[in-house]
């Protein structure tokens, strides 16, 4: 059974791992034919990946009232999905 | 009957559903907190709604301004937030096992690594001070300066918390076991830290890599 801070360490790990890929995605993209569009939605969807790391794992609200850790993702999604579609 | 009543009893309780603590669904920190980051987040995503409705109109001006940002800058402070909020989770997790001193330690560098935030932004706005660029040069920098400043605001406010827990820590103050929920205060410092990270995990990406 996985223990704690190694739950956490991995949180961090996976975190550190998508924050370097989007930069890494807005490097390439700045240099290629690929639409805007799939460039942003994929970092929107990178942004709701981290947050639910954020939300579930180092808040804790995976074990708490659903009502608070669905507000809490839906912000997280919302967010990021009505910036994607500003930039439609 | 007395002794058929207690058998009967005896049933009842050995077979009742067990309920272990960390199995039941609870809100860490107080509820008036989780009501202040709804708050919080709300009024940040307007800020990025509105960054990126202003970004659509002014597409041209947006792009270039974002060559004058330091993306380097930008992805080491978000490394130091995220290491920040890991070394808060883990302080928690310190203090409910009973260890004080580690939760300190701990507690110490979070604040180490949102230093180093606070000396690159500070660097950052510096550097753009430097090259003639402020508030007023022009709708991109208004709005650069405005959500990053607001939210350079709450990771100051944070890392007051932040110290407020540390030192009642390593007083010994959290651990009263006649109160009802002796974390309580420290959970809620926590997940107000989160929040801050949370937040610059939408505002990053948002103003220095799209």
């Amino acid at each position: 059974m996985i223990k704690a801070w190694q739950r956490f360490a991995l949180s961090w790990g996976w975190l550190i791992l998508l924050t370097l890929a989007s930069v890494a995605i807005g490097q390439y993209f700045q240099s290629s034919p690929f639409s805007a569009l799939g460039f942003i939605a994929m970092i929107m969807l990178i942004i709701a990946m981290k947050g639910q790391q954020i939300i579930d794992v180092f808040m804790e609200l995976k074990h708490a009232p659903r009502l608070w850790r669905n507000i809490m993702l839906a912000y997280v999604v919302v967010v990021p999905f009505i910036i994607t579609l500003i930039y439609l | 009957m007395a002794n058929n009543s207690l058998s009967s009893t005896d049933a009842l309780i050995a077979n009742a559903p067990v309920c272990r603590p960390h199995e039941l669904k609870r809100l860490p920190g107080d509820l008036a907190m989780w009501f202040f980051i709804l708050a919080e987040l709300t009024v940040f995503a307007i800020f990025f709604i509105g960054f990126a409705i202003a970004e659509n109109l002014n597409l041209v001006m947006f792009a270039e301004g974002k060559t004058q940002l330091h993306k380097v800058a930008g992805l080491i402070n978000t490394i130091a937030l995220i290491t920040s909020s890991y070394f808060v989770a883990i302080s928690l997790h310190a203090m409910r096992a009973g260890n004080n001193q580690q939760a300190v330690i701990r507690l110490g560098l979070a604040l180490m690594f949102a230093s180093v935030y606070i000396v690159l932004k500070l660097w950052e706005y510096q550097a753009l001070f430097a090259q003639g660029i402020d508030i007023e040069t022009n709708t991109f920098f208004t709005l650069y300066f405005l959500i990053t400043a607001f939210h350079f605001m709450h990771i100051l406010l944070g890392m007051v918390i932040l110290a407020y827990m540390a030192k009642n820590a390593y007083q010994g103050k959290y651990n009263d076991p006649r109160s009802e929920n002796e974390f309580s205060g420290f959970e809620s410092g926590a997940c107000y830290w989160h929040m801050v990270d949370l937040l610059w995990i939408i505002l990053f990406p948002l103003i220095y890599v799209i």
